[in-house]
């Protein structure tokens, strides 16, 4: 057990870190439309140029590295699909180029990435597929912060030969619940800093219980979300995959409150970063949720209940 | 970074999984009572004998004191395996934890040669003489009062919510020995017998379980110089010490994650058809032990890096506190009403759960220690 980053580590996170203060972060995503943003191209083929996309080896039972650079990206709130590249992609040795978006075969409607996708990995019951549409996906209307797209009757076919299934749907959760911890994250400093320095009733309102506790709690939660997730991905564990997406989902749905309500009506405006990040957590967590209820994954994976 | 367990811990884990398969089969006598009531305590004295036998009662300490060299990644490896079987060390954990390691550190050697071999044997309890009706998360404010005269102390005051105060043979005793001094200072630490003329102690009821806490009553009670552990008046930084040892310590994340794993396994033993309120409580819960489990863990390999005690404790304990409660409502989700049944899972966790929270440090005083400290909110 080492909870702290090798050199190696460093060096990589260091790396993508220099990347995406020049090319990611709010700016850009302002730039890129705010909470209703276009897919950022030219930062996937400035990731893949310098080999962060393919940093866990195809079939690689451990995907910590990978994981590590995801929670970096989605903490500089990156218009990318990275993270099924990252995460995903490596359990199924395909050959794909641009893009891809991931859902449920029962899925029908908005999903992310889906307008701007090459391919779609479709996750059935006891089949994977990859599906390269025969017509456009149209983009669908969405202000949670991502490029959407509407799916609805994927042509049959496409089938990933031997496709382990449930890996797939276990390393999904675990790039959701990754993905999730660097928004929250994004969403718990700011808040912090703000809260250090509006002062009201001539005091920090940070220094008031009230917020300290609500925002402690916050805290813990996104810290057990961090770390079953990566834990997750060094283990590739379904147990803890699908405990890594209840931690992270039940820790979104405070963080959402929190850190808006902390703000007061500074947190509304579209001007202010905050909502950048914790919209984009409710589409997470519903996505999440389209593979099946994460708690009970957890409950299925820990008892077969 | 990696998460994987050395072949050594791995050895060792089943090493202890075969004994206590062995020695604590299905559900001993004291894992359905409450940890801290007599019956668990009772309990612990024989099977701490057996424990340090193999040299697994004391594995952390030095080699002079019967220590086995066991680093910090064992000694979680071996309160996990015990903690998940309801704790068969009973009060012994507090001795060897954190009482002990207190004596090695501050005690003279006369100390050190009366108190330690005890322990490390397993057959001594001890009982902490901190909180006082006036002096609860407020520990800082207590009063009993020290007064020297010749070679002893002369100790007047009361103690309260004292664990195993009726069965300990010494008390940990926090006292007052300079009343005018500024009230972090003029603290000293005693170490009372609990056979003293002068102490009376009073059992006072508990609703969590068996569990009974004392009351500790003390009039002209006489303590000898000679057992003050640390200097005079200095008592404060002796037992903060003390106690940075003893928060994670205790991983209560195994044996509510072991509650859960026992009561979901009695319901679908018994073909109960679980709904899927029940389904998502279970898996929050089992959810939340995970996440507790791995805050503790961050823990230890600071330990195991011989770095000083960080805030990351205070997160683990907050997540703990949660997993326990959450355990509770889950197990009250499964068993319906069999929690009207004295002794049932969700009875006796819907208890326990109550006492996470206030326990070694409450819940709020936790959260204040992770917004200041981890989060570095201002102060007022």
């Amino acid at each position: 057990m080492d909870f702290t980053l090798d050199s190696h580590q460093e060096a990589v996170l260091e790396a993508v870190g220099t990347l995406l203060s020049r090319h990611a972060g709010p700016a850009r995503l302002h730039d890129l439309g705010g909470d209703e943003p276009g897919y950022d191209h030219d930062l996937d083929k400035r990731l893949a140029e310098a080999g962060f996309l393919d940093i866990a080896e195809p079939r690689s039972p451990s995907r910590l590295d990978a994981a590590l650079v995801l929670e970096t990206l989605s903490g500089a709130l990156a218009s990318s699909a990275a993270g099924w590249r990252l995460l995903v992609l490596p359990t199924l040795d395909i050959d794909v180029e641009g893009p891809v978006a991931v859902v449920a075969e029962s899925h029908s409607g908005p999903a992310r990435f889906a307008a701007d996708a090459d391919a779609l990995v479709v996750i059935g019951d006891d089949r994977v597929r990859l599906v390269r549409p025969d017509r456009p996906i149209p983009r669908v209307r969405s202000r949670l912060g991502w490029p959407v797209g509407d799916v609805n009757e994927l042509p049959e076919g496409g089938l990933i030969d031997e496709a382990p299934v449930a890996e797939t749907l276990s390393w999904t959760r675990v790039a959701v619940a990754t993905e999730m911890v660097g928004a929250m994250q994004f969403a718990l400093d700011i808040t912090v800093r703000h809260v250090s320095d509006r002062r009201q009733f001539d005091r920090a309102i940070g220094s008031f219980q009230a917020v300290q506790h609500g925002l402690a709690e916050c805290s813990v939660a996104v810290e057990g979300a961090r770390w079953l997730a990566l834990e997750a991905a060094f283990t590739g564990s379904a147990s803890t995959a699908a405990a890594a997406l209840t931690q992270a989902s039940e820790a979104s749905k405070l963080i959402f409150r929190r850190t808006h309500q902390y703000h007061g009506a500074m947190g509304f405006t579209r001007e202010y970063d905050l909502h950048l990040a914790t919209l984009r957590l409710l589409a997470l967590r519903s996505e999440a949720e389209s593979f099946g209820r994460p708690a009970a994954a957890c409950a299925h994976e820990h008892w077969g209940i | 970074m990696e998460f994987d367990w050395t072949e050594e811990d791995l050895s060792y884990r089943s090493e202890l999984q075969d004994f206590l398969a062995e020695e604590l089969p299905g559900r001993w006598e004291g894992a359905t009572a409450v940890l801290g009531s007599a019956d668990n305590a009772e309990y612990s004295r024989r099977f701490a004998g057996l424990l340090a036998e193999k040299g697994w009662l004391t594995p952390h300490w030095p080699a002079e004191w019967g220590g086995t060299g066991a680093t910090p990644w064992m000694l979680a490896v071996l309160g996990e395996e015990l903690w998940s079987r309801g704790e068969p060390r009973g009060p012994q954990y507090m001795n060897v934890n954190w009482i002990g390691p207190s004596i090695m550190a501050h005690g003279t050697p006369e100390q050190c040669q009366r108190y330690l071999p005890p322990i490390a044997a397993g057959d001594v309890i001890w009982c902490q003489g901190f909180s006082e009706p006036e002096a609860g998360t407020d520990l800082a404010s207590l009063r009993t009062r020290a007064v020297l005269d010749g070679d002893d102390y002369v100790v007047n005051g009361s103690k309260i919510w004292t664990s195993y105060g009726d069965i300990a043979d010494h008390c940990y005793l926090l006292v007052r020995t300079d009343a005018q001094a500024e009230r972090h200072r003029g603290i000293s630490v005693l170490l009372m017998a609990m056979d003293s003329p002068g102490l009376v102690v009073r059992p006072i009821p508990g609703m969590v379980g068996e569990h009974s806490f004392t009351e500790l009553f003390l009039t002209d009670v006489r303590v000898p110089v000679a057992n003050r552990l640390g200097p005079e008046n200095e008592g404060w930084s002796v037992v903060r010490e003390a106690l940075s040892f003893e928060r994670v310590g205790a991983p209560r994340w195994a044996r509510a994650a072991h509650v859960l794993d026992e009561t979901v396994r009695g319901a679908m033993e018994q073909g109960q058809s679980i709904d899927p309120v029940a389904v998502e409580a279970v898996g929050v819960a089992k959810t939340a032990c995970e996440a507790a489990r791995m805050l503790c863990y961050r823990v230890i390999d600071e330990r195991a890096r011989d770095l000083p005690p960080s805030p990351h404790a205070n997160v683990a304990r907050v997540a703990m506190v949660q997993a326990e409660r959450l355990v509770a409502d889950a197990c009250a989700a499964l068993q319906g009403n069999e929690i009207m049944r004295y002794g049932s899972d969700s009875d006796l966790q819907m208890r326990k759960s109550l006492a996470a929270g206030v326990a070694a440090g409450t819940y709020e005083v936790q959260l204040n220690l992770v917004s200041r400290r981890h989060l570095r909110l201002p102060k007022n």
